[in-house]
């Protein structure tokens, strides 16, 4: 029977990281889960309120509301950046009776659904790992990814802060050192190689503003990962994506070529792993050269990956 | 040598700060070379509580009354590893002492905050410091905005404007606007760029983009985020 699961893709996962949403569905429906998404929804605030008080609860507020009247209590997240802001805000609205009562007062005085319970904000990887299960996924596997060495890559706002008690946590994740990626990709058979980088900051919140400080941030991630010997960065945050793949030129530019790297979303190396094609997953529209790797790997459509 | 080489944890003292004679004579000894330079002593008179009034009145903001000072959040902090002058230990320190003038000073080195969440995470204390350090940032904006760099003020404006216009964002339309409002718009028809652009008009993403739509009922829902500004 297909569990149900409301799912938040985002602005970014619903335009220019396409490949993110989309594998995610793919994976999704193989995997059993029935998502649904969140309609009508709006920004999640993106990271860039936070320093506006109440006023930063605001659009996440509005998201859990139209969740909770559409029936759902639970929401799946793939995003990072969005994950992080409706766990803030769900965390907030239960911990204080008096904001709880003032987001919703926000809400009503535009007319928006106001949230009446807190919903269980879920994150994408915790639930394969703890709804799904390691093992059925890896029953799952048609392709296994052997030979194939990746990197994870966990970013900042998935496990960080400690303190909101996000799902991550419930479901028993470490948030000082980060494995539920980890355990995952050994399940679909890729050589999962450890690095220094794993959850240091791409400079996301300031990739426009602060370019150079960005530049260096993921020049260091993509070439430690890259030394340690990844053939690929795997991530999970289309914010991290920006500076590690779509602008992977100014890693370059501080880094050097040692920065040079493909980069792939985890879901898609999901998606690979359980039999579908590069095309199906949209390899092609990350900007570094994964889709280049994965072509190596997998020779024909229903070939099996071979070693280099 | 640059102006106080000898001394250690030099970014944490400013210029100003430093005194260094090439030859000193005092009640008639002479303590030239090694003993040259001095720091002015750091009595400060006038205490300004603007900047702890604003903190202490945000949602966030109170934890900051926490603060034991440990500096584990300036220890873990991503940005000062880069940027030797971004310490959050000090900032926290200057607005709960009055120092708004250290604070203004450097309000071209606070908003570098990155929103990693390390200092947070780490607080023994329990102060939220990556939100404190924004709320400190969005008080010099509005205080000495002229002492923060244009990019600073267009990548705030250009995130705000889309958010108040769209409800939703579009990354290309945000970036081609930050560009804009800094009067680098030619950088879009840079090599990298335009191959992004021509990948993304023939993959389809640039028509996904367009049409991104905006929520439902946004013209009363955006009155609450442009109350924001102000």
């Amino acid at each position: 029977m297909a569990t149900q699961t409301a799912y938040f893709p985002g602005c970014s996962l619903k335009t220019v990281d396409r490949a993110y949403d989309v594998s995610t569905r793919i994976i999704a429906r193989d995997l059993g889960l029935n998502l649904v998404e969140v309609q009508d929804y709006a920004c999640c605030g993106a990271g860039e309120l936070k320093g506006e008080g109440l006023k930063s609860h605001f659009l996440p507020g509005r998201n859990l509301g139209h969740l909770l009247e559409q029936g759902q209590s639970e929401v799946m997240v793939s995003c990072n950046v969005c994950y992080h802001e409706l766990s803030r805000t769900a965390y907030a609205w239960s911990q204080d009776p008096k904001t709880a009562q003032a987001i919703n007062g926000m809400l009503e005085s535009v007319g928006e659904p106001p949230v009446n319970r807190r919903p269980s904000v879920r994150n994408t990887l915790e639930y394969l790992v703890s709804v799904v299960g390691l093992e059925s996924i890896g029953q799952k596997v048609k392709r296994p990814l052997s030979g194939l060495k990746v990197a994870p890559y966990y970013g900042c706002l998935y496990h960080r802060p400690g303190q909101m008690v996000s799902s991550i946590q419930i479901a028993g994740e470490d948030t000082e050192h980060p494995h539920f990626m980890h355990d995952l990709l050994s399940v679909l058979g890729a050589t999962v190689v450890s690095h220094p980088a794993e959850t240091t900051c791409c400079g996301g919140k300031n990739l426009l503003s602060d370019e150079r400080l960005a530049g260096k941030l993921t020049g260091r991630i993509l070439s430690q990962a890259k030394e340690s010997g990844a053939d690929v960065l795997s991530l999970m945050c289309p914010k991290c994506a920006g500076g590690l793949d779509a602008l992977q030129f100014r890693a370059i530019q501080e880094a050097g070529e040692a920065a040079r790297l493909p980069v792939m979303y985890y879901t898609q190396l999901i998606g690979i792993a359980l039999g579908h094609s590069a095309e199906e997953v949209y390899v092609g529209d990350m900007e570094s050269r994964a889709l280049e790797l994965i072509r190596r790997m997998i020779p024909s459509d229903q070939g099996t990956l071979i070693e280099k | 040598m640059a102006k106080g080489a000898g001394i250690v944890e030099r970014s944490l003292v400013s210029d100003d700060q430093i005194m260094e004679f090439d030859n000193l004579v005092m009640d008639g000894i002479d303590i030239s070379g090694r003993w040259n330079t001095m720091l002015k002593s750091r009595v400060h008179g006038e205490r300004d509580w603007q900047a702890w009034d604003e903190v202490r009145q945000n949602l966030v903001g109170t934890s900051i009354d926490n603060c034991i000072q440990c500096g584990l959040c300036t220890a873990g902090c991503t940005v000062g590893h880069e940027v030797p002058e971004f310490n959050p230990r000090q900032f926290i320190y200057w607005v709960k002492i009055g120092r708004t003038e250290e604070l203004k000073k450097n309000a071209d080195v606070v908003w570098r905050c990155v929103g990693c969440y390390n200092c947070t995470h780490h607080c023994p204390k329990g102060v939220n410091t990556a939100e404190v350090i924004e709320v400190i940032g969005q008080w010099l904006r509005k205080t000495v905005p002229n002492r923060m760099d244009p990019a600073y003020h267009a990548n705030h404006r250009s995130y705000r404007h889309r958010l108040q216009t769209g409800g939703r964002l579009s990354l290309p339309v945000l970036q081609a606007e930050f560009l804009r409002e800094l009067g680098r718009q030619r950088e879009l028809m840079g090599p990298e760029f335009k191959k992004v652009a021509i990948k993304m008009l023939r993959d389809g993403r640039a028509i996904k983009t367009l049409m991104i739509g905006r929520p439902r009922h946004w013209s009363k829902n955006r009155k609450v985020l442009s109350e924001m500004e102000g």
